[in-house]
C-alpha cells in the first residue's frame, strides 16, 4: 500500500472525509498510476535457451529425421575455446585458409566477438526447402 | 550445473529397443583414477603447446557444465537413435 492511499484511509478513520470522498480519492489515485501488470507483460520476451536443428529427409522412399537441440550456453562456453588455440596453430590455419581462397585472419577473431555473435543467434531462423529434404535451424 | 544423467536409446528395425541410462556422477567417481591421469596428460599437453593450464581446465569444465539440455534424435526409417543429456 502506498503512502497516499494510507493518508486517505487515515483521514477516513479520523472522520475528516466521508467514505464517498475516500472512494473518489482512491479512484483518482488509481487513474494517475500506470498499470503495473501491463508494463511487466510488455517487457522484453524471454531469451532463447536452445539452438534447434531439424532435418527431414526422404531417402529411398524412407523418411529420415534429425532433431538436435544444443543449449546456447554450450555455444557460449565453446567460443571460449578460441582463446585457448595456440598462436602458431592460428598462423598455420590462416595459411591453409589463404591457400583455399578464404583470406580470413583468425588471429583477429576475439572470443568477445564470437560471444556477441552467439548472443544474436536467438533471432536467427534458417529454412531450406528442397524436394527431398527440409532443414530448419532456429532458437527456442 | 553439471550433467546428471545421460540417456541413450536405440530402436532397431527388428523392433527391439535398447535403453541405457548413465548416471554421470557415479561413473565419474568410478573412473576418477583415469580422469586424474587424463587431467595430468591434458596439463602436460597444455604446457607443451603453451596454453594456460587453468584457463584450459576452466573452459573445459564450463563446457561440461553447459551440456545439460543437449539432445540428438536421429531417425532413419525404423531405426532411431536418441542421445539426451540432463
Amino acid at each position: 500500500m502506498n503512502e497516499q492511499r494510507k493518508d486517505i484511509l487515515g483521514m477516513l478513520a479520523e472522520g475528516k472525509i466521508t467514505p464517498d470522498e475516500a472512494e473518489q480519492l482512491i479512484a483518482a489515485l488509481e487513474r494517475d498510476q500506470p498499470p503495473v501488470a501491463a508494463s511487466s507483460e510488455a517487457g522484453p520476451k524471454a531469451k532463447a535457451k536452445y539452438l534447434r536443428l531439424v532435418v527431414d529427409t526422404i531417402e529411398n522412399g524412407e523418411p529420415g529425421r534429425v532433431n538436435a537441440r544444443v543449449p546456447l550456453q554450450l555455444l557460449r562456453a565453446g567460443v571460449r575455446l578460441a582463446a585457448l588455440v595456440p598462436p602458431q596453430a592460428l598462423t598455420r590455419a590462416n595459411a591453409e585458409l589463404g591457400k583455399s581462397g578464404v583470406p580470413i585472419d583468425l588471429t583477429q577473431l576475439k572470443p568477445e566477438q564470437l560471444e556477441a555473435l552467439v548472443e544474436q543467434l536467438d533471432e536467427v531462423t534458417l529454412e531450406v526447402d528442397q524436394p527431398d529434404a527440409k532443414v530448419r535451424i532456429f532458437c527456442e | 550445473m553439471m550433467p546428471q544423467l545421460l540417456t541413450v536409446r536405440v530402436n532397431r528395425p527388428e523392433g527391439r529397443a535398447i535403453r541405457i541410462w548413465v548416471p554421470v556422477l557415479p561413473v565419474m567417481l568410478a573412473g576418477s583414477p583415469f580422469l586424474i591421469l587424463a587431467a595430468l596428460a591434458a596439463a602436460v599437453a597444455c604446457l607443451v603447446y603453451r596454453v594456460r593450464v587453468m584457463q584450459a581446465f576452466g573452459t573445459g569444465w564450463r563446457l561440461f557444465c553447459a551440456l545439460p539440455g543437449t539432445r540428438f534424435d536421429v531417425r532413419e526409417g525404423r531405426t532411431a537413435v536418441l542421445v539426451s543429456i540432463r
